[in-house]
């Protein structure tokens, strides 16, 4: 099954907007663009993504705290998470896998290839 | 003329001649008178009695004639003694026989001759006749006048033998009795026969008794005081003495004292008459008290057994030998059977084996030489050399041994003294070999109160620490003196002075200098010991301690280091609370440096413990710290930080460190380790991580956002972009790519310096 539906969670609106087009325009998928934790926990249920991406570093609410959180929802149990991330250590990266991502992205990103490369790690995950 | 004729039992004859005791005596009164009767009452020139001798007639008494003696091929008498009755020549001048004799043609002219045999034991001895230079007839009354004394000679001849045999018994008698008595002899008689014996006094004076208390003695007087056990034997030779056997009865035996003991006799005797049936009769003997003779023979051979009994105790063989080439035994203790595995007896006159035979083949020519030196110079010998003893060992001897000579100055024999060293060899051969193994010098040393001092004995390696050979010293110690520092001299002989004084052990280090090299350092230790003389004997060893002088030295230098390093390392550690601790997984002791307390906030009496150190571990890190502890099982390596809530409710950082040895190494599994206080950097690592985290964050998300739209707008996936638009888009996008560099190389440059201090933490 092909990668459609992305959960985008980011709490700064210029890169929300360069995700967007290049989610949407670029790799056309249906795209829901939270700017928290909260507010993806609120409509992540009845968007039903199919992968989610998370902005690690967020006010408030941070990506690990975020996942945590939509994991104690039943349909997100299992949903494939890919974090974004400004440049980080391998231990980091670890961590950030140990809690179940399946990719991780660093800023600044490629949007030309955002869009294949959630694909692939998509298609990777639900084959593996 | 015709001599007369010898009888036929001449030797009977002449023997009762010899028996009478006449011939060759001197004229005696009872014979001439009777001839000068016979003279008178015949009225005749010439009368004798004469006696025939093998080759003469000799006149025991004549008349009217001065000759004593004349031939007896000549006599008359000689024809006489022929028959039993008268001889009677009328005129010998006209009788064929003696016609030509030159009694009758000469002095005395004899014309008449008329003699009487005269008989002793029933042998004719010689005559009685009457001679005249005129022929004559004699009358029968004439004849029997010259029978009657012819008779009456003849008893005068016996009675004369009967008194000189009293005479002569009477003399021998008083002889015999002065003897025993002079020579203290007993003697006895005895009657083999009826058992009837006689002692003289001094017979039973030897038993302590006198004649009157033994009375009455018989041949049982002798048999009860006797020894038992000597009986036999006496009887024994007895018997062979009246067989014939022995010439004497001879025997050595007991008999009992009157005060109970026991006196030797020497009993001697024989039989001196038989009776018809040939069993012997009377026999005659003597007594002599032989007991201190005895007692000297005894006690001779007391000490001769002694002797023996010595010479078969002491270690050693004696020996009296021939001075010849095969040294041929003439005396030779049996102490020579277990040295050499051959007895005694074999040596002797060489009756299996000459001693030379024994003697290992190497060493006989230097004996042989150094022996004879010996005999030559009159010295006596000392010598080492081997024996083969008969099961192929070598046995080592010392011999000593000297010669005997005769007043002529020849060798007798040689006597001398054979002593078994071998072990002594072995142990002398064993310590030779012992102390040529020492690194030093093994010595004796002796010094004198006049400052005399010599070195007895030195093993080899005195040359190597004096630089002398060990003869060199051996009277003279001066050499060994001129090689020490002159510095150490003074100090050197006091502590010789001092051990010599209180007889105490000497110990002393000092330096010699042998020519043309550094001084080296020795190290001397010896005994010392009073002599008979008043000089000090010790017995030592000095060894060179310049290694381990010099080791000492460096050693010294080494502590003090060590020292002054541990001090730093103590201000090091206290500065950088840097605390150490030492644990055996084996025992579970557990040792902490002083540090520790500190930055665990204990108590200094507080008990170091495992179980205190995990009670204060950060809930949060315990898990980090057991995967640390697991790991270490592994690699031998435990190295984490983490946190710990002291006492005082302070949290604080701590980096552990610690290294396990393997076990093979390590049997008692001890674990060294270092805990220091990190809890500063760690808040300064924080505080900088979470700068890095906000720099990259805060500058990469606008970046992002940048470098986002720019590359959306010039991939032309957008809407359609002016040509000169497109340029500066571009710009912006190559300026925003060299600015997203910049930052990670900055963000690089931080890792690469956390790396860093992750390898040096673990080189620590």
């Amino acid at each position: 099954m092909a990668l459609e539906r992305v959960m985008h969670v980011e709490d700064d609106e210029s890169i929300r907007t360069v995700a967007e087009i290049a989610l949407t325009d670029v790799a056309g998928f249906t795209l829901l663009s939270c700017d928290s934790g909260q507010s993806a926990l609120a409509q992540a249920e009845a968007f039903a993504p199919q992968l989610i991406l998370l902005d690690v570093m967020m006010p408030q609410m941070d990506g690990l705290q975020t996942l945590a959180a939509l994991r104690q929802l039943p349909s997100l149990k299992t949903t494939p998470v890919v974090f974004m991330t400004a440049k980080i250590q391998q231990s980091e990266r670890q961590r950030y896998l140990d809690v179940g991502a399946i990719g991780i992205i660093e800023k600044p990103f490629e949007p030309m290839e955002l869009g294949d490369t959630l694909s692939k790690l998509y298609q990777q995950h639900i084959t593996s | 003329m015709q001599p007369p004729i010898i009888p036929a039992d001449e030797n009977m004859r002449l023997q009762a001649l010899i028996c009478t005791g006449l011939l060759d005596t001197a004229a005696e009164p009872r014979f001439d008178r009777l001839t000068s009767l016979v003279q008178q009452c015949l009225a005749t020139d010439i009368v004798l009695i004469s006696l025939v001798d093998k080759n003469r007639q000799w006149f025991k008494s004549r008349q009217g004639l001065q000759a004593c003696e004349t031939g007896r091929d000549i006599s008359f008498c000689g024809h006489a003694i022929l028959g039993r009755d008268i001889f009677e020549i009328s005129d010998a001048s006209l009788d064929p026989r003696f016609a030509d004799n030159p009694l009758v043609i000469s002095a005395p002219f004899i014309r008449f001759y008329a003699g009487v045999p005269l008989h002793y034991n029933s042998q004719c001895i010689g005559t009685l006749c009457i001679i005249d230079p005129k022929p004559r007839q004699l009358t029968e009354a004439e004849r029997q006048i010259l029978r009657n004394f012819a008779d009456v000679i003849e008893q005068e001849i016996a009675d004369r033998f009967q008194e000189q045999s009293h005479q002569q018994l009477a003399a021998s008698e008083l002889m015999y009795r002065s003897v025993s008595e002079g020579t203290r002899i007993g003697t006895w008689q005895w009657n083999v026969q009826t058992g009837e014996t006689v002692f003289n006094e001094r017979w039973a004076e030897i038993v302590g008794y006198s004649l009157a208390e033994l009375a009455p003695v018989d041949i049982n007087t002798w048999l009860g005081l006797a020894h038992p056990d000597d009986l036999p034997g006496s009887g024994r030779l007895l018997e062979q003495h009246f067989a014939g056997q022995l010439a004497f009865y001879d025997c050595k035996c007991r008999m009992k004292h009157k005060n109970g003991h026991w006196v030797w006799v020497h009993d001697r005797g024989r039989v001196v008459s038989w009776t018809e049936d040939n069993k012997p009769l009377m026999m005659y003997g003597t007594h002599a008290d032989i007991t201190e003779q005895k007692h000297a023979e005894l006690e001779l051979k007391a000490s001769r057994d002694q002797f023996q009994t010595l010479v078969a105790n002491i270690p050693g063989i004696t020996y009296r030998c021939k001075a010849d080439k095969d040294w041929t035994m003439l005396y030779m203790s049996g102490s020579i059977d277990p040295l050499s595995g051959y007895p005694a007896s074999d040596f002797i006159y060489n009756e299996v084996r000459s001693y030379a035979s024994v003697i290992h083949p190497d060493d006989s020519e230097r004996l042989d030489l150094a022996v004879g030196q010996a005999i030559k110079d009159n010295q006596s010998w000392l010598l080492q050399y081997r024996i083969i003893h008969k099961c192929g060992a070598i046995r080592w001897v010392e011999e000593r041994g000297r010669a005997e000579y005769n007043e002529q100055g020849e060798v007798n024999f040689l006597d001398g003294f054979i002593l078994d060293i071998t072990e002594e060899k072995t142990l002398k051969q064993q310590l030779l070999k012992l102390t040529s193994q020492l690194p030093g010098v093994v010595y004796q040393y002796q010094q004198w109160p006049d400052g005399r001092a010599c070195f007895p004995y030195a093993s080899n390696n005195l040359q190597k620490i004096y630089g002398a050979l060990p003869e060199q010293v051996k009277d003279d110690a001066t050499f060994i003196f001129s090689k020490i520092h002159p510095d150490d001299l003074a100090g050197l002989a006091n502590s010789i002075e001092l051990s010599a004084a209180n007889l105490s052990l000497w110990q002393h280090q000092y330096r010699v200098c042998l020519d043309n090299k550094k001084p080296t350092w020795v190290s001397g230790r010896a005994t010392p010991e009073r002599m008979p003389d008043g000089s000090t004997l010790w017995h030592g060893y000095i060894e060179d301690i310049t290694t381990s002088k010099q080791h000492y030295l460096e050693l010294e230098r080494l502590n003090k280091e060590y020292k002054l390093s541990q001090q730093r390392l103590e201000m090091a550690s206290e500065t950088a609370l840097i605390g150490f601790w030492q644990a055996s997984l084996v025992t579970g002791e557990l040792w902490w440096s002083p540090v520790i307390y500190q930055i665990f906030g204990f108590d200094e009496n507080t008990t170091p413990s495992v179980a205190l150190f995990k009670s204060t571990l950060h809930p949060d890190d315990k898990d980090l710290v057991t995967a640390s502890e697991q790991r270490a099982l592994e690699t031998g390596l435990h190295d984490v930080v983490h946190r710990i809530i002291r006492p005082d409710g302070a949290i604080r950082w701590v980096h552990e460190l610690a290294r396990l040895l393997p076990v093979d190494e390590n049997p008692d599994q001890i674990l060294v380790g270092s805990v220091q206080d990190v809890t500063e950097r760690m808040q300064l690592q924080q505080m900088k991580d979470a700068f890095v985290s906000t720099v990259s964050h805060e500058l990469r998300t606008p970046l992002t956002a940048i470098k986002g739209a720019l590359a959306l707008l010039n991939s032309g996936k957008l809407d359609q972009v002016p040509e000169k638009l497109k340029k500066l888009m571009q710009v912006a996008g190559s300026n925003s790519d060299r600015l997203a560099q910049l930052i990670n190389d900055l963000l690089d440059v931080d890792l690469l310096l956390a790396k860093c201090r992750l390898i040096s933490s673990h080189c620590l």
